[in-house]
């Protein structure tokens, strides 16, 4: 075994360590900023290093260090050096735990590396664990009523959810006798297709798969923690799990459900047509219930239901496709890219503006483009990209998807995708009309910390780069899908 | 395909049936009168091996106790690890002695984070 391949999530934990210790015995506590970001610089580097080589997957073929994880692990490295930019400022809520978060924050991100790496179900569900157990202390952190109440929502909903993936992990392991996914798929693909439909053991496993997984990337009907948890968790913490956690999730799902039932073809339509319709239910109810939101942040928690559905658009493309036509993945992956600069950049935005106001009411927002012209740009540059108007990502990103999904004969779901986006336009521009159009409260300028506005440009620069100059991204996600290829 | 599907919605069913059936039948026979219904106080007392019961279920636990769980569970789990892989010390090489002297300090992190944070004090 290679152990210089492990070298990024090595890296992590032993930073995640230097953290936890420096907390205890140092007094300036924003070098642990300083050090968690160079933790998260040198993990990046030596992952970046790794790109496009063909290597053994390590530790008994649990981990693959193949260009799809690699290509996640980039994205998670990149979004966690973003969370922790901007949490500088917002760590002085809880200054006795400053420690802890970064820590959690490190490990959360380990785990997450973790997911995308897996080929095997327990080390996915044991890396599943690692990245919820995380998250659960850090949607805590406030320590107020909403917050303590969302960390134990997000908990025992979490629990629930857990508990029924791991359900379909053992029928999926009794129905076939492995946990690897290349095995399960060999025992799939050598059985008799009349018994596979004798039995429906299979099938309640695949479908409690999707359930559980459909709780990490909130897709509707497993979505009922999101609004509470993301009004409730602390702001870097909400952007970190709408981004971070949902791309893991599909992650996840992609590996899982390409290389264990990718085929025989009648089995992968069965798993194509169930996302097909959690897309498409997905989209509109998101969409819907987000339209009378008041708080910002429950709104983009709606919202960001509702981009799980346009991801998972891309999903039942690929249960569709042919074995060549990897459209869907690649899709996949570009939107997991574009959304995390997109919705990265708006909550960044968000951090910045409720740290002065208090308040996270969309109506307080009145006035922002005075008070707040960059910060109100940089948040309507996001939302637009949000709707999915040119030049920013988002356009992009769903016009890749949508035609990922026609290709394969969903012509359907991308009319019902289309309509929703319409319809999404309505509540992203109600922020912007506010921001632009409404009166100011006061005509008091909303400071900002040079990390955090770091990050919101370096947001910025990803949401336009992927809007204007799709290619070289595209082509990045084209590689890293490749193993899907046969 | 859609009768596989069906299985699995026939299965719930039954699940649901079940439990509904099992929880009524108590409630039922009472109605009915089949069960005779004279309590008294010994049979209304928690049943506990034959000892006597004392005081309410809801006792008051110092709080304390939950650190000293949480740190015993770590260092249970090192012990776990530790001994079979001390009998089996020489066979198992140079490799193993370093996987677990890395479990050694990673758990060594947390017995020093409950130190410093004077977990171990009792107040």
């Amino acid at each position: 075994m290679n152990l210089a391949l492990f070298i990024p999530e090595i890296t992590l934990l032993v930073i995640a360590a230097i953290v936890i210790l420096l907390d205890l015995f140092i007094e300036q506590k924003r070098w642990l900023a300083q050090v968690s970001i160079s933790g998260l610089v040198i993990a990046g580097g030596v992952t970046i290093a790794m790109w496009g080589g063909s290597y053994p997957a390590i530790f008994n073929n649990m981990l693959a260090v193949d260009n799809f994880a690699i290509f996640f692990k980039m994205l998670f490295l990149g979004i966690a050096f973003l969370v922790i930019l901007s949490s500088t400022d917002y760590v002085s809520k809880f200054s006795k735990f400053q420690g802890e978060y970064y820590a959690l924050v490190l490990l959360a991100t380990l785990g997450m590396m973790l997911m995308a790496a897996t080929t095997n179900l327990i080390a996915i569900y044991i890396a599943l664990e690692l990245t919820s157990i995380s998250l659960y202390a850090l949607v805590g952190f406030l320590k107020d009523k909403k917050s303590t109440e969302a960390s134990l929502k997000y908990l025992l909903l979490g629990a629930v959810a857990s508990a029924v993936l791991l359900y379909g992990m053992a029928l999926i392991f009794g129905f076939t006798g492995k946990t690897q996914l290349g095995e399960i798929a060999q025992v799939i693909q050598s059985l008799p297709p009349m018994t596979l439909l004798a039995s429906p053991g299979l099938l309640l496993g695949i479908v409690l798969l999707v359930a559980g997984f459909g709780f990490k990337i909130a897709a509707v009907p497993f979505q009922m923690w999101v609004p509470d948890v993301y009004e409730g968790a602390p702001t870097p913490i909400t952007a970190y799990l709408s981004v971070a956690s949902k791309a893991a999730g599909f992650a996840v799902i992609l590996r899982v459900f390409f290389s264990a039932f990718g085929l025989p073809v009648w089995l992968s339509l069965n798993w194509g047509l169930i996302f097909a319709a959690l897309a498409a239910i997905s989209m509109t109810v998101g969409n819907i219930i987000a339209i009378p939101q008041a708080n910002i942040k429950r709104m983009l928690g709606y919202s960001s239901i509702a981009q799980a559905g346009y991801l998972m658009v891309g999903l039942a493309a690929m249960g569709m496709a042919s074995a060549e036509n990897i459209l869907g993945q690649s899709g996949v992956l570009f939107f997991l890219a574009s959304y995390a600069f997109t919705n990265m950049g708006a909550f960044i935005a968000i951090i910045a503006i409720s740290n002065k106001l208090n308040s996270d009411l969309i109506e307080d927002y009145s006035g922002m483009g005075k008070r707040a012209p960059l910060l109100a740009l940089a948040l309507t540059l996001c939302l637009i990209s949000l709707i999915g108007m040119p030049p920013a990502a988002g356009f992009m990103a769903k016009f890749y998807i949508f035609n990922a999904a026609i290709q394969n004969g969903l012509l359907w779901l991308v009319i019902i995708a289309v309509i929703n986006s319409v319809v999404s336009a309505y509540y992203y521009l109600r922020v912007v009309k506010v921001m632009w159009l409404g009166e100011a409260a006061s005509a008091e300028k909303v400071p900002s910390s040079g990390a955090l506005r770091l990050a919101l440009l370096l947001c910025c620069i990803g949401v336009l780069l992927l809007g204007v100059i799709p290619g070289y991204a595209i082509r990045l996600a084209q590689l890293a899908a490749n193993i899907f290829a046969y | 395909m859609l009768t596989n599907y069906g299985y699995i919605g026939l299965f719930l069913i039954a699940v649901v049936l079940f439990t509904l059936f099992m929880v009524i039948i108590p409630i039922a026979l009472r109605f009915l009168k089949i069960v005779p219904h004279n309590p008294n106080p010994i049979k209304n007392s928690t049943f506990e091996c034959g000892m006597e019961t004392i005081g309410r279920t809801w006792v008051q636990f110092n709080f304390h106790y939950y650190f000293y769980a949480l740190i015993f569970l770590a260092l249970d789990v090192l012990v776990v690890f530790l001994y079979p892989w001390a009998v089996n010390l020489r066979a198992l090489g140079f490799a193993s002695f370093v996987a677990v002297i890395i479990l050694v300090a990673i758990i060594l992190v947390g017995y020093v984070y409950a130190w410093k944070k004077k977990v171990l004090e009792w107040k």
